[in-house]
């Protein structure tokens, strides 16, 4: 059995130079390996995205939906109509209301999360923020709907305990898209500021107990600013996620209630207008970029750097 | 310095643990409900139910369109699970094993489809499939493989993240030692590498079965007649009525998922995936 090993070794010095063990662990021309998950990315993502941008700027022709023209008349039709207007700020309404109710949701729950008494607890926890956002949105969407109808579990609720005479009408209403949005993004929060709370260490607010500081204080004093890159990350991630919200504003919010992402796709499948479609989600992919930017550099002047 | 001591220092745990527990609750909540009514015996909802039947899961599944769209979303699942394996797991090795100045580059564009909105590109992708088709005569969209080509797009930075991890925290000793004894390259990635990081594999697999299973927004452009996936199958049906048996198909959906998700936590724990 010493034989091959012998012959191994031996054949690694006769074919390789010196101390080239390393060489040899490398499998086959490593610049060739991440080409074919480029060219994927390539051709379903990169050329679409470019095609769009072009599109943006392309005239529209109803009975023609060939790309033709240059001109900026698309986006000047979003930004001289009131209509659009309304629709872009509505969508950055509810997605900072969706981003403040998820912090204010998700930092105790975060909270609990790291700071479990027990594996067990922390484990069980964790998989309860998991699993929701791993069974996609269409379900839970139903579930909303269950919950919220006329006849649904909140209203027979109220109306049994006497709250309410009539159904209190929340579903098709921006509450009930408001509280889809944050239930179907709270994971995302969780689970961002639970792992940066987890790098805290708890010594820093038992130190600020220990000095006499009330436990609000030494909440919002120390570790607060501690959590700061949590807290914006995972606030970055929820208010980005909340303006591209499909499902929850057409479901919940009824033909009536009109955001960006839904409008890009009536705008692309039912209306066939191309053009203003394409500009529309650079529109949307544009403000979430420099709402994101400003938003951190708000964050950075007041926390310093992040 | 403090008033109320006492009070201060019960009302910050009892704010807190208020403020978890509606969280826990506005997660576990549409779950449980949806669950609850698909075996309420009455076909409009009411609560309390007048009685508890199975009859809805039959219903659902004689309906043509959940049936159908259940077999697309496992096809289309098992294809872009393949693909973003296939394509992915190489470009994970090049990613956790080269220095170059590109890698980074080369990083971002490969978790880019998790970056760009689903909307924008769904839109996108659609757009420049029509146009391909109207270029080579090429159809695309609205067919099964246009659709797995979107579905491999959104798996495909899943399966680079948790390989790429799998693979940085992985200890080489033992790749060396093959290669010391004489093994080939080639021989040394298949006997020793990927069965060293065969969880992320596992994880990288699953989960991309399962960000294809669940996706609503890129699927929105890219079905057609005879290619509808489940979730567009129940989101259509919602625009009309909500009853137990669409709750019952999301219940459906639900063991799917969470089938999936106990064989993914033996190799590899969930909560280590993000």
């Amino acid at each position: 059995m010493v034989e091959p090993g012998v012959q191994g070794v031996s054949l690694a010095s006769d074919t390789a130079p010196p101390g080239s063990v390393r060489a040899r662990l490398r499998p086959g021309p490593f610049p060739v390996l991440p080409v074919p998950a480029l060219l994927l990315v390539g051709v379903g993502l990169i050329l679409p995205l470019i095609l769009i941008a072009r599109y943006s700027l392309a005239e529209f022709d109803p009975a023609d939906i060939a790309l033709q023209g240059l001109t900026l008349e698309n986006y000047a039709k979003f930004f001289g109509d009131p209509f659009y207007r309304e629709v872009l700020g509505r969508t950055v309404a509810v997605a900072a209301v969706t981003t403040l109710c998820c912090l204010a949701l998700g930092i105790p729950a975060a909270y609990a999360i790291s700071r479990s008494p027990s594996a067990g607890r922390r484990s069980l926890l964790l998989l309860l923020a998991i699993v929701p956002l791993l069974m996609g949105n269409a379900v839970r969407v139903v579930g909303w709907m269950v919950l919220l109808s006329d006849g649904g579990v909140l209203n027979t609720l109220l109306m049994a305990s006497g709250l309410r005479e009539a159904p209190l009408r929340i579903l098709y209403t921006s509450t009930a898209v408001i509280v889809s949005l944050v239930a179907v993004l709270l994971p995302f929060m969780v689970i961002t500021l639970q792992s940066v709370f987890d790098r805290i260490n708890p010594a820093f607010e038992e130190a600020a107990a220990t000095l006499g500081a009330p436990p609000w204080t030494a909440f919002f004093r120390v570790f607060v600013p501690l959590a700061m890159p949590g807290i914006f990350s995972g606030g970055l991630l929820v208010f980005i996620l909340g303006m591209n919200a499909y499902a929850s504003p057409v479901l919940l919010g009824g033909p009536a209630f009109h955001m960006m992402a839904p409008m890009v796709y009536e705008q692309a499948i039912e209306a066939f207008n191309w053009p203003f479609a394409s500009a529309l989600a650079f529109i949307l992919m544009a403000a979430t970029l420099v709402l994101t930017l400003l938003s951190g550099r708000a964050l950075e002047k007041r926390y310093g750097r992040l | 310095m403090r008033p109320f001591p006492r009070l201060a220092d019960r009302s910050f745990p009892l704010a807190m643990g208020t403020l978890a527990i509606a969280a826990f609750a506005l997660l576990v909540l549409p779950l449980a409900t949806v669950a609850w009514v698909s075996f309420f015996e009455g076909k409009i909802i009411s609560f309390p139910p007048s009685g508890y039947t199975l009859d809805w899961y039959r219903a659902a599944w004689e309906m043509p369109r959940f049936r159908d769209g259940l077999q697309t979303s496992l096809r289309v699942g098992l294809v872009a699970t393949a693909v973003s394996l296939a394509t992915g797991v190489p470009a994970a090795l090049f990613l956790a094993r080269t220095r170059f100045p590109g890698r980074a580059a080369i990083q971002s564009v490969l978790l880019g489809p998790l970056i760009v909105p689903g909307i924008v590109a769904g839109v996108a992708l659609y757009m420049f499939m029509i146009e391909t088709e109207i270029a080579t005569g090429l159809q695309t969209a609205q067919t099964f493989g246009g659709l797995c080509l979107g579905h491999s797009l959104i798996a495909l930075p899943w399966t680079v993240r948790l390989v790429t991890a799998q693979l940085v925290g992985m200890d080489r000793q033992a790749e060396e030692a093959a290669a010391v004894m004489g093994a080939r390259p080639l021989t040394v990635f298949w006997r020793v590498t990927l069965p060293a990081i065969r969880p992320g594999l596992v994880a990288g697999g699953l989960f991309s079965f399962v960000i294809s299973f669940v996706d609503l927004e890129k699927s929105l452009f890219l079905v057609g007649p005879g290619t509808t996936t489940l979730p567009i199958a129940i989101i259509n049906y919602l625009e009309w009525s909500v009853d137990p048996t669409i709750a019952a198909v999301a219940t459906a959906q639900i063991a799917v998922i969470s089938a999936v998700m106990i064989v993914t936590d033996r190799f590899f724990k969930l909560t280590r995936a993000f």
